[in-house]
């Protein structure tokens, strides 16, 4: 038999936009018969005395720093699609109603042992999105939805006891449609209960076939088909800053937010990213970009919050942030055997690695490699500090210098100044030894020939410099300890 | 002995003694040779240079700083046992180092070069904040800094991490650097004497430094 649970979220309005770390006064203003009316407000509003319902003339007056915003239905369904990504593990048939999930969890509770079983885990569970305070459970969806909004906590299990559960309703929440219910209204009815009463050929007949579906289908008695929402391939959420955010590092609150809806949405899939895209909206400058590209994959809020701080150090802002997006394109399924055979301290260097880099930048960390080539220039080479992978392409046979060679490379050789035919370098240099010949690189273009000698300067620094047998031109490569 | 300290600490910074002994000591500005009884086995790894051992308590100490006081040279000290490091899984971190370490030679001498995590910071702070995150991780047998300029505070900070990641931490400092005082555990300084290092002991851990050697 199908159960629909409903979740209600009255704060959701809200909950779409990003207020400050210390909520602030806050309240979403809709437009009814010309007015801007006060449709919700957080409780800092409150305590300066803003309610619902409230003019805004007549609120700004009570606090005039009031954060204000009108409702945003795309937002809003946007909320709801991250708490259905997360909802997702509860049941595959969702649903949605304004402000409100609908989660047919029939079929899904024999896999929980239960409903009461379900319900308990999904209400208890610490990666919900939104607290889930409101809900309500029932045969139909429309009964759910109704019982979330107005009844929170109902549970009715058979659809032959909805009809006493749902009598003393007004039929105002039975239907929007206002040429409907000034009918009904006109011949007495106010209530479901009072509707019910009636035999359906005569409500039929007195105010139209619609109001009988609607009711069939309240009652259970008729099927209620909903469009089920389809998780989306990509994820891809913004967040308004109402309090607008003009240092880089303050934007990691917000970050948080939208980083625990990627984590859900991850998680719902069992899918794991390195690559995120961040934008950062301003007024007038074209929006700031930041790559957040990681070693491996992962699906943690807190791994990828920890990288991003880092980024942000380095981030510089043309001006103010008024809006924030946070876009992944390709995730993959996670590797199972890859999560649960990590060693643990491979797993801590990754963190650390991607630490210095995120801050240092790509280019400011590197490994080493040896490379088979007799000229010290080309006698090694970067590689990338990543320990997991290891050297699988195998090293290179590495080329063991002599006992006697310099520790120290310079970047690349640097051409010395000649006085009276001798090196100079920081005064003139005093060849002390004959270090060796290299002869090579006939295959790549770049042959040398060159004699190395050990050679010092008047301040006592032993240098390693070679002579060009062609050009006769003299070179500092490397700096003996 | 104490008194001794004092004046010493004093003469080096040119201040006045308005300080008494407990702040001095709080702020690392003084340093007391024996602090109570002997820790019975430090655990430190051996430098490679048995004399060099003798000198400053077995080795070089472990989950601790040193450091090393030179115009440029220093780091064949460290050789022997940047090599036998190198051999386990933990990182060698250079960060900041004054020129590229020269793969052939380093290899001649035994080390793994794949384990050598080159880092360079963009400022003093880049590469300050670079070595503390690398001695505090834990995933670090060694980390060497030649910072372009360091304070004490810094000095400790550092300290603290090495201690906290179990990592020999090594600061390259100029000479000029002996004037400050120090919260290293160990202190050398280092200069070339005609093709060997000439090592002097500042500063060891639980007991005095004054030695000096040829290696």
């Amino acid at each position: 038999m199908m159960q629909w649970l409903a979740l209600y979220f009255p704060d959701l309005p809200l909950d779409v936009f990003w207020s400050g770390e210390e909520s602030a006064p806050v309240a979403v203003i809709r437009r009814q018969k010309g007015w801007d009316i006060i449709d919700r407000c957080n409780a800092s509003a409150r305590q300066q005395g803003v309610r619902p319902g409230m003019a805004l003339n007549a609120a700004l007056a009570l606090y005039p720093g009031l954060l204000l915003h009108e409702r945003d239905d795309k937002r809003e369904r946007q909320r709801l699609e991250t708490i259905a990504s997360w909802a997702w593990n509860y049941s595959s048939r969702i649903s949605f109603d304004p402000l409100l999930l609908l989660l047919e969890v029939g079929g899904s509770a024999k896999l929980f042992g239960g409903i009461d079983v379900l319900l308990e885990k999904l209400r208890n569970d610490p990666r919900a999105p939104a607290a889930v305070e409101y809900h309500a459970l029932a045969p139909s969806p429309g009964a759910a939805a109704l019982l979330a909004r107005l009844r929170p906590g109902t549970r009715v299990r058979r659809t032959e006891n909805l009809q006493g559960v749902l009598r003393d309703i007004s039929l105002a929440h039975l239907t929007r449609n206002r040429k409907l219910l000034t009918l009904m209204q006109g011949i007495g009815l106010s209530t479901i209960g009072e509707a019910l009463e009636l035999p359906r050929p005569e409500l039929a007949r007195r105010v139209g076939q619609e109001a009988v579906l609607l009711l069939d289908r309240l009652l259970g008695r008729m099927p209620d088909p909903r469009p089920l929402w389809q998780p989306p391939e990509h994820f891809q959420q913004s967040l308004l800053l109402l309090a607008e955010i003009d240092q880089a590092q303050v934007l990691q609150f917000p970050a948080r937010r939208l980083l625990n809806s990627l984590s859900d949405f991850l998680h719902g899939r069992d899918a794991v990213t390195q690559q995120l895209h961040w934008r950062f909206l301003h007024r007038e400058a074209p929006p700031s970009q930041l790559e957040q590209g990681m070693l491996r994959p992962d699906k943690r809020a807190e791994h990828f919050l920890e990288l991003l701080r880092q980024h942000l150090e380095r981030l510089q802002l043309p001006e103010a942030v008024v809006e924030m997006e946070l876009r992944v394109d390709d995730w993959q399924a996670a590797d199972k055997i890859h999560e649960d055979l990590f060693v643990p301290q491979q797993h801590e260097d990754q963190g650390f690695l991607e630490r210095l880099r995120a801050r240092l930048g790509e280019e400011a960390v590197h490994g080493l490699r040896s490379v088979s080539d007799h000229r010290p220039e080309k006698g090694w080479g970067f590689r990338e500090a990543l320990p997991a992978s290891g050297d699988a392409a195998g090293p290179e046979e590495p080329l063991k210098g002599e006992g006697n060679d310099p520790l120290w490379l310079l970047p690349r050789p640097r051409r010395l100044p000649q006085r009276n035919g001798r090196p100079w370098h920081e005064g003139c240099l005093q060849l002390s030894a004959f270090s060796r010949r290299v002869e090579t690189g006939w295959w790549d273009g770049e042959d040398v020939t060159r004699d190395y000698y050990r050679a010092r300067n008047p301040a006592g620094q032993e240098l390693w410099v070679y002579r060009d047998r062609r050009s006769g031109q003299w070179f500092l490569q490397g700096v003996f300890e | 002995m104490l008194s001794i300290m004092v004046r010493l600490v004093f003469s080096e910074m040119g201040a006045e003694v308005t300080k008494n002994l407990d702040e001095l000591l709080q702020q690392g500005l003084l340093w007391r040779g024996r602090n109570g009884p002997l820790p019975t086995a430090r655990a430190v790894l051996p430098s490679g240079f048995e004399r060099l051992d003798e000198s400053i308590g077995g080795g070089w100490p472990r989950g601790a700083l040193v450091e090393i006081l030179s115009q440029g040279p220093g780091l064949s000290l460290l050789l022997p046992v940047l090599a036998k490091l190198s051999r386990k899984s933990r990182w060698l971190a250079w960060v900041d180092a004054p020129w590229l370490p020269y793969v052939p030679a380093l290899t001649a001498r035994g080390l793994d070069v794949s384990r050598i995590l080159l880092i360079r910071g963009r400022d003093a702070n880049q590469g300050l904040w670079a070595a503390e995150q690398a001695l505090r991780s834990g995933n670090c047998a060694a980390v060497m800094l030649w910072p372009r300029s360091v304070s004490n505070a810094q000095a400790r900070r550092l300290q603290l991490a090495a201690e906290e990641g179990d990592c020999l931490g090594v600061l390259f400092r100029s000479r000029k650097a002996l004037g400050q005082s120090s919260t290293a555990a160990l202190r050398l300084e280092v200069q070339p004497s005609g093709g060997k290092l000439e090592v002097q002991v500042h500063k060891r851990p639980a007991g005095w430094g004054g030695r000096r050697l040829l290696l």
